[in-house]
């Protein structure tokens, strides 16, 4: 059995390499590239921004961007109500961020924002929560 | 004449509707790895490289578990990964759903929305029953489906 596992690792290995050279995915570990919807940390410290943090609870207890508004996945429709009310009082940019340059979850949040929020200039942090302690 | 066993018959077309449901799931995320890693990234377990990682390789263990549960001298294995994988899946929706997560599943590839978790954990609950099916079969008798006399 442990030659048919074996197998099966190098079967999934290749498949694995063929979609990194083929360029089906990115590499993991790669410096992602500005993106539509991006903003980069330096140019976000600039401007007087609304940040929400998309990470978990215990994540962002331990330290948070300053200001940051907590983004409760578990209650999308009350974290958004949070946004609008912070938005409402001094409208001015938004910034998502996660954990890291790879999630996605950032991303995700400024996509269904701007649908809830069309006239807010929203935008996800180029690398994520990483970006602050580099 | 060949006499067709009940068992291997039945354990043949379990073998057909698991490696269908595990090709049907691996391909579109193969397409679509980070649309995959939101959905991973979702579950709130791992985030970052470690989700786009688990998003190319999983995809690709799925089809090759896939193809060996029909492939004789991968089925062993195959069904044992198969198993490990749907017990993973089952923790990860009763964990979401203990959370109160409203989140994609990312089964699939595609965009459900909200998930239904009795309809998932089911879902999964049956096609690890018949993966246990399919190992006992191959574990008694792994490389010959139908017998003759």
């Amino acid at each position: 059995m442990l030659r048919e596992f074996s197998i099966i690792a190098l079967l999934t290995a290749l498949g694995t390499a063929y979609s990194l050279i083929s360029g089906l995915a990115p590499l993991p570990w790669a410096e992602p590239k500005l993106q539509a919807g991006e903003i980069r940390l330096a140019d976000a410290q600039v401007l007087d921004v609304i940040w929400v943090d998309a990470r978990s609870e215990a994540e962002y207890a331990a330290g948070h961007a300053p200001d940051a508004l907590f983004y409760d996945q578990g209650d999308p429709a009350g974290s958004i109500a949070d946004i609008l009310e912070r938005w409402l009082q001094a409208p001015r940019v938004i910034v998502i961020y996660c954990a890291d340059a790879g999630c996605g979850t950032s991303r995700q949040i400024a996509e269904e924002l701007r649908r809830d929020l069309p006239d807010a200039e929203i935008y996800s942090l180029k690398g994520g929560w990483s970006a602050w302690s580099e | 004449m060949v006499r067709v066993d009940p068992t291997s018959f039945f354990g043949l077309i379990a073998r057909l509707v698991l490696a269908g449901v595990f090709l049907q799931a691996g391909l579109p995320k193969v397409q679509d790895p980070v649309a995959f890693a939101v959905a991973i990234e979702n579950y709130r377990i791992i985030s970052g490289s470690w989700a786009m990682a688990g998003a190319i390789v999983l995809p690709w263990l799925e089809i090759v578990i896939g193809i060996g549960l029909l492939t004789p001298w991968l089925r062993r294995a195959s069904a044992c990964t198969m198993i490990g994988l749907l017990g993973v899946f089952i923790a990860l929706h009763l964990l979401s759903w203990a959370r109160g997560l409203d989140i994609d599943c990312g089964c699939f590839g595609e965009s459900a929305g909200s998930p239904d978790y009795h309809w998932l954990i089911l879902r999964n609950l049956a096609l690890l029953i018949t993966s246990i099916f399919v190992l006992r079969i191959a574990l008694r008798n792994p490389r010959a489906p139908f017998r003759s006399e």
